[in-house]
């Protein structure tokens, strides 16, 4: 049987050879297919990847008391008329919550920076609680973080986004170097190492790091965010959240019949959401993908029907000269396979580039062997299933008749 | 053991509600090494004949030995192996494959015997190319070749196998006179050489070839004599 595939292989290349146009337009649609399967994989590999990068600023045992839920659909304007957080609940949170490990308190704003005739505009004012790293990802690279009395006492400190420390000082070390936020002085305490972006959009290496009690200080308007952060063991954190409402509710004094005025946010609601984007996404796309190959498969089956037609005489040299009906099936069901092989090397070696292009422009997304693979054979498979129709036409043929054949 | 022995033949069309006789018993024995012309006018039955006798088609009844096998009753796959394996089809309009070379042309019926390594194919193929005065033509496709030489790869396809028999179907029939009578000395040539040789044709120069004519007439053998050439 070897012999026979690689003469059937000969033939189905020379036949393809010989009608080129015909053979890259019916090649085209498998192309487009392959493109669309192993692209949507590849993205959904990609993205997968960045949210999961994205999850490690958002640490698995962390709760986040705020105003605004991070999902949900509840009515705008309640949501508005909240009462902000008060940061001072972090303390008591933190001697009335039985798995409250660490609770820190933060509040942010954009500002414009300063150093010398430098300038670095709409940085991201981070006013954290001295024990901000133990529930972040943040991580001096070098100098310092703040001490607990500095915090306490409002000292005028501050700690550099890598990116901010690049655009005020693109030589030289910013460690105790005076840089103005307005028109408050600061004294360069640390530079943070860089952190990268998170969800690919918002970076976190354009912040500063001040203490809140310095924050408070400074800035007095309402505006920014608020958040305290509750660190927990996270195989309770599900226990934890339930006793952290509680908690909250009987120090907002509110009664049983009353809602929530508060929300509390966990990296679960970011991973539920993602996964039905993601579904959504996958599901969309796997349909998009099925038809574009079915309607290849069509274009192939087609036009191997055609090609049977046309070869009804050679057909009947075949069998009269001792091909068996496997033998002529066979020959068609390879040439049906090697079009749409052919076309899924080409759909993948299109989305290759695609998804190199993106890589460099967009976010991280690569080709995985297991993709590539898949492609492969869902292409072959395709051109199997197209195949065979036709080819067993061709195989049934009288060879009378088709001998007789004009 | 003839090579072929024929008994009591039919093959009966059913057209609508009218049958066709296309051979109504038809009992023949050929020999190893005969020289057999089949003759008859159109509708005698010779086309089915050949076909029944190429194995290219099964009888509605009756006997049919090749080599001692009973062919008659054999399915599709098994007619393609002794199509492969004892047949050698030379055809009127030559059917060779027009985008392949004379060697690949006449490699063809060795690919399909599934048991030959491809160098010893090209050995095969370019000994019988050689056989036939071709053995400088084994690079050129179809379209660069007379309708003779056409005709002279496709005897050459048709030996490549060692057939126990050679089945002509008009084998001169589009070639001119001249090209006809030089495909015949080709044939008569095989035929000293050992070779069993069947020629079904309606031109009695042609038939004349033969040591022994079987003629048709309406799906029965009305004649079955030698030729001038066999009584010598």
């Amino acid at each position: 049987m070897k012999s026979f595939f690689w003469e059937n292989l000969r033939i189905a290349l020379s036949e393809l050879w010989g009608h080129k146009t015909r053979s890259i337009l019916t090649g085209t649609g498998i192309v487009i297919g392959i493109i669309a399967v192993s692209l949507m994989s590849t993205l959904i590999n990609g993205v997968d990847g960045l949210f999961e990068e994205s999850m490690k600023f958002l640490g698995r045992g962390n709760l986040y008391v705020e105003k605004w839920p991070w999902f949900g659909d509840e009515d705008w304007w309640t949501l508005r008329n909240r009462p902000r957080i008060e940061l001072d609940m972090a303390e008591k949170i933190q001697e009335r919550s039985q798995y409250a490990m660490v609770v820190a308190a933060e509040r942010g704003r954009m500002a414009n920076l300063s150093y010398k005739e430098l300038s670095a505009e709409n940085i991201y004012i981070h006013g954290v609680t001295a024990n901000y790293p133990e529930v972040s990802t943040v991580d001096v690279e070098y100098g310092r973080f703040f001490t607990e009395s500095e915090d306490r006492t409002g000292a005028q400190v501050v700690l550099l986004g890598s990116e901010v420390a690049k655009t005020l000082f693109p030589q030289g070390n910013p460690v105790d170097k005076m840089i103005f936020a307005g028109s408050k002085r600061f004294r360069v305490i640390g530079v943070l190492a860089e952190m990268g972006k998170f969800m690919g959009a918002f970076s976190n290496d354009t912040q500063v790091i001040i203490p809140l009690a310095t924050f408070n200080k400074i800035f007095h308007g309402p505006w920014g965010r608020r958040s305290i952060t509750v660190k927990v063991p996270e195989h309770l954190v599900e226990d934890a959240k339930e006793e952290l409402r509680g908690v909250v509710r009987v120090l907002r004094g509110l009664k049983p019949e009353e809602k929530d005025n508060f929300a509390i946010n966990q990296q679960n609601a970011f991973r539920q959401s993602y996964q039905g984007i993601k579904l959504a996404i996958g599901g969309t796309g796997m349909i998009i993908t099925a038809l574009s190959l079915l309607v290849g498969g069509i274009g192939i089956a087609n036009i191997m029907f055609v090609s049977v037609k046309e070869r009804t005489r050679e057909i009947g040299v075949r069998k009269a000269l001792g091909a068996t009906r496997s033998q002529i099936q066979g020959q068609f069901l390879i040439e049906a396979m090697v079009i749409t092989a052919s076309g899924g090397l080409v759909g993948l070696i299109i989305s290759t580039l695609i998804s190199m292009a993106i890589s460099k422009f967009l976010f991280p997304a690569t080709m995985s062997f297991g993709v590539a693979f898949m492609a492969i054979a869902l292409s072959a498979g395709v051109g199997l299933f197209a195949g065979l129709a036709p080819a067993r036409k061709g195989a049934k043929l009288d060879p009378i008749e088709a001998l007789r054949y004009e | 053991m003839s090579l072929i022995q024929v008994n009591d033949l039919y093959k009966i069309y059913q057209m609508g509600n009218t049958e066709v006789r296309a051979l109504d018993g038809v009992s023949v024995t050929i020999e190893q090494n005969e020289y057999v012309s089949i003759m008859g006018p159109s509708g005698s039955g010779k086309s089915t004949l050949m076909n029944l006798l190429g194995c290219l088609d099964t009888p509605t009844s009756g006997e049919f030995f090749m080599d001692g096998i009973n062919v008659a009753t054999m399915g599709d796959d098994e007619l393609a192996h002794i199509r492969n394996k004892k047949i050698g089809f030379v055809f009127q309009t030559f059917n060779l494959l027009p985008k392949s070379t004379s060697l690949r042309n006449v490699e063809l019926p060795l690919i399909y015997n599934g048991e030959i390594k491809a160098h010893e194919r090209r050995d095969m193929a370019i000994k019988a190319l050689t056989r036939v005065n071709l053995g400088d033509r084994v690079s050129h496709k179809p379209n660069e070749l007379s309708g003779g030489q056409r005709q002279r790869v496709a005897v050459a396809r048709a030996l490549v196998n060692n057939p126990a028999i050679i089945l002509a179907d008009e084998p001169t029939g589009n070639l001119d006179s001249k090209t006809g009578e030089e495909i015949m000395v080709l044939f008569d040539e095989l035929h000293k050489q050992g070779n069993t040789i069947i020629l079904v044709t309606h031109e009695e120069h042609i038939a004349a070839h033969a040591s022994r004519v079987v003629r048709l007439l309406d799906g029965k053998i009305a004649v079955d004599e030698a030729t001038n050439r066999g009584k010598k």
